[in-house]
């Protein structure tokens, strides 16, 4: 392209043009992150319950803290886009915000064992809540109704393993299972509808 | 009727500030593939535009490589609503006569 003047129905043209071109960059389904994180949780949920149950000692529960490393690691990895568009920053900032309130509920139960002797266990329907709410809302910023609707399920999972806590039931080793299990919904199956729509339309 | 702003009025400058409007920001090599650019003339037309305060160029380390990356300003932005807002009126005018 040379730098040379336009005429009225030339720039209107050139103006519609590059938008349309900068429409096309839909590189949010390829190698969606949604697909890692939900592979990721769903085999290190496997991992912890089978390790729980053939050794029947609940402090493997604390591997769940390797979600941190592999957000450090998911962080490393990705590298900045060559452009950011509107919905890419509304979703950044929708991680942003959920991921934040993961470190803060992290903290407060931590200060509250330390102190009351209380456990960790909320972490797991709270995170399994976290994950559904910011996995819906993106789906509503990408128009993908899949995607608004099926986090619910991990939503719904997450207020079982609440309820049960308030009637002071005791958490099973089965709840390892259920939250990698909510990530199907919330992360593997959305993961999956993104991609296949990304591969289609390019 | 207004005047067209001269420094959008130009093919190269109108393309990056156009694709600039849609997004919230670009690569200098996205720029340059999207408008079928060489590196030396997006780099004059990005300084001229950065000069008149149109838009930010923040330049930073991506391994051994430096990155520009590109985005509109406020007065790009409203620089750019005029210049449509001009264009607009002289097509009316011209459909008119």
């Amino acid at each position: 392209m040379e730098e040379k003047t336009l005429t009225e129905k030339e720039s209107l043209d050139l103006i519609s043009q590059m938008i349309q071109s900068s429409k096309k960059n839909l590189e949010v389904g390829k190698n969606n992150q949604s697909l890692c994180w939900g592979y990721f949780t769903l085999a290190l949920s496997v991992v912890i319950f089978l390790l729980t149950y053939f050794t029947q000692n609940g402090l493997w529960c604390w591997c769940w803290t390797l979600m941190f490393v592999f957000w450090a690691f998911m962080a490393k990895k990705n590298k900045r886009p060559d452009v950011v568009t509107y919905t890419d920053k509304a979703i950044g900032n929708v991680w942003k915000v959920m991921g934040f309130m993961f470190i803060l509920t992290f903290i407060v139960s931590f200060i509250c064992m330390y102190l009351f002797g209380t456990t960790m266990i909320q972490m797991m329907p709270l995170s399994a809540l976290y994950v559904g709410i910011g996995v819906s809302i993106n789906g509503i910023l990408l128009q993908e109704k899949w995607m608004v609707y099926l986090p619910l399920i991990s939503c719904i999972i997450a207020f079982y393993m609440l309820i049960t806590l308030i009637a002071q039931r005791e958490p099973t080793i089965f709840w390892h299972l259920l939250l990698g299990g909510s990530f199907i919904f919330s992360m593997i199956i959305p993961g999956h509808i993104l991609k296949h729509k990304s591969i289609r339309e390019s | 009727m207004k005047d067209l702003d001269p420094l959008l009025h130009s093919q190269l400058r109108l393309a990056v500030v156009s694709i600039l409007m849609s997004v919230e920001e670009a690569d200098f090599v996205y720029l340059k593939e999207k408008t079928n650019s060489t590196a030396g003339n997006i780099s004059v037309q990005l300084e001229k535009l950065s000069e008149a305060g149109y838009i930010e160029t923040n330049r930073t380390l991506d391994g051994k490589h430096t990155r520009t990356v590109c985005r509109m300003t406020d007065k790009g932005r409203k620089a750019f609503a005029d210049y449509v807002e001009a264009l607009k009126d002289y097509l009316n005018v011209n459909k008119k006569s």
